[in-house]
């Protein structure tokens, strides 16, 4: 498939004994915003920490963008265009606003020049980050945490954005506001891997879903069918999709 | 009143020492969890690196550039590598005690291969005094004062001001996401014991010639760095330089004007207090930390 930027082919791995992913295999459309689903415990997380190298697979390889890149630094996946933002808080709470967006640019070095103007473009679209640039990060609210660790993870133009968990402790409003950048980012060509146990709103705004569990592919198919699913919407969407209701 | 301007300006230069090796405490605690208690002998090893390029003939300047490098190379790089590095996958107290027994070490090393009486050290600072507003202070403190203020705020713009200082506190602060964002955490870490072996080089330098070159004379400045770092909050530079200088100050004028008997328990006052009243320190922030 020429249109596949990232293929996961048969991954095993986990922690310690533990084995999460047992044979876990997709592939990934670009230009797409593709939603990840799947129980507690399904692997989605896990998934993503072995795509981004931040766990060692015991069997299967990552491809990404044509090329093998099972057991690649992150350094390196950030310079082929992979960005990857963690579920949680991941700023650095006694840095300023403007410092940690700054940071999202280590990993290019000083191959890029317009650094400076990039971050003015990204505090024009985000006018709660400018307002408060110089402050301590520790003083952003939950939506604005999200919105600088997105800013700081676009500032290399990633071909790839994978996000784990955008809309946790967001109010509704903010989760909105969230899947809204998203979906600039694919009118941008950007694909966008994502977990969200906030699955329905997920998958309202994706063009595919892939349902986890027990660490292994059980669907991968469009967003609209897999919402359509009645079986899916008992497992995993709260049963909101039984015919009755 | 000239008493006290000399008590507090010899304070604050016994201070700013105590400040410039308890900032290399806390910058090792902070990006690595290292509570290196042979930080006293940190700063007593290079001035016998020093007094061994002298006796071999060395011109004094090019002794203390032979120091420093030797520092940055055993107290800088060998320690992280090959004492840190393996001890830290298996905790904190493991470190903690491996310094301890490291301290012991270099102290026996320099009484068994060098000497055990105390060696007279050059000064960088002339003898003498300046008249400052009528007064008659030692140019030795004000000469430490200087320096020791050039090198934290060298250390500070180079933490705040550039990029390399930013990803060293991103490390610290939270080295899992830096690392997730391309921050090269292995590095930043190297760089804080590098700069720690230069702190406590600078300090060697700087209090050797005040109180001579002796295999025991880093405990007690072990214990007043470590003090100083616990009494400002051992989580913040800011912390060590604030608890350094305070302690220094208070233990000029606690001698002069309450006990010089009691001089050596004025600072372990000083830490109960803090302790019993605010435990992460003047400055400190608390940190959450299971156990």
């Amino acid at each position: 498939m020429s249109d596949t930027i990232l293929e996961i082919e048969n991954a095993v791995g986990g922690y310690g004994k533990m084995t999460i992913l047992n044979g876990t295999s997709f592939a990934v459309r670009q230009g797409a915003i593709t939603t990840v689903i799947g129980p507690n415990g399904a692997g989605k997380s896990t998934v993503f920490k072995a795509i981004f190298g931040l766990l060692k697979l015991r069997e299967g390889r990552i491809l990404f963008a044509g090329r093998d890149v099972t057991g690649w630094s992150q350094r390196q996946l950030i310079e082929a265009g992979m960005c990857y933002v963690p579920q949680g808080r991941n700023i650095f709470p006694e840095l300023s606003v403007r410092h940690n967006i700054e940071l999202g640019a280590v990993a290019a070095g000083r191959s890029i020049t317009d650094m400076p103007a990039r971050i003015e473009r990204a505090l024009d679209r985000f006018p709660a980050l400018r307002a408060k640039a110089t402050r301590q990060a520790s003083t952003l609210s939950g939506g604005e945490q999200k919105q600088l660790e997105i800013v700081r993870g676009l500032l290399l133009d990633p071909k790839l954005v994978l996000i784990d968990e955008p809309s946790i402790g967001l109010s509704p409003l903010l989760v909105q506001e969230t899947f809204a950048i998203l979906k600039e980012l694919r009118a941008k060509g950007v694909t966008v891997l994502m977990i969200e146990q906030n699955a329905r709103s997920a998958l309202e705004i994706s063009d595919y879903g892939i349902v986890l569990e027990l660490g292994q592919t059980r669907m991968v198919d469009t967003a609209a069918r897999i919402l359509a699913d009645p079986r899916i919407g008992q497992l995993f969407l709260g049963g909101a999709l039984e015919p009755a209701s | 009143m000239a008493n006290l301007l000399n008590l507090l300006i010899s304070g604050l230069a016994t201070g700013a020492i105590y400040a410039l090796v308890a900032i290399g405490f806390t910058l090792l605690w902070q990006t690595s969890q290292t509570i290196n208690f042979a930080q006293g002998e940190f700063v007593m090893m290079p001035a016998f690196f020093i007094l061994a390029a002298l006796h071999a003939g060395v011109p004094f300047w090019l002794s203390i550039i032979f120091g420093v490098l030797i520092s940055l190379l055993l107290l800088g790089l060998v320690f992280k590598k090959a004492l840190v590095d393996p001890m830290l996958k298996h905790g904190v107290l493991p470190i903690a005690i491996a310094t301890m027994a490291l301290s012991i070490g270099m102290k026996e090393s320099v009484k068994e291969f060098f000497t055990a009486e105390a060696e007279p050290f050059p000064s960088l600072i002339p003898a003498g005094n300046v008249n400052i507003f009528g007064v008659e202070v030692s140019l030795q403190s004000i000469g430490v004062l200087v320096l020791a203020i050039v090198a934290v705020t060298a250390l500070n713009l180079l933490l705040n001001r550039t990029s390399v200082g930013h990803q060293m506190q991103a490390a610290a602060q939270n080295p899992t996401v830096a690392r997730i964002i391309g921050v090269p955490v292995e590095r930043m870490i190297l760089y804080t014991f590098l700069i720690n072996a230069g702190l406590v080089a600078l300090a060697s330098v700087l209090i050797t010639p005040i109180y001579l070159a002796k295999f025991s004379s880093g405990e007690v400045l072990g214990l007043a760095a470590f003090i100083a770092a616990i009494v400002g909050g051992f989580n913040q530079v800011r912390g060590a330089i604030v608890g350094g200088l305070l302690l220094g100050v208070i233990d000029n004028l606690g001698a002069a004007y309450i006990s010089t008997q009691y001089r050596g328990a004025i600072p372990l006052f000083l830490l109960i207090v803090v302790i019993l009243f605010r435990p992460q320190g003047l400055l400190g922030r608390a940190e959450e930390r299971t156990v």
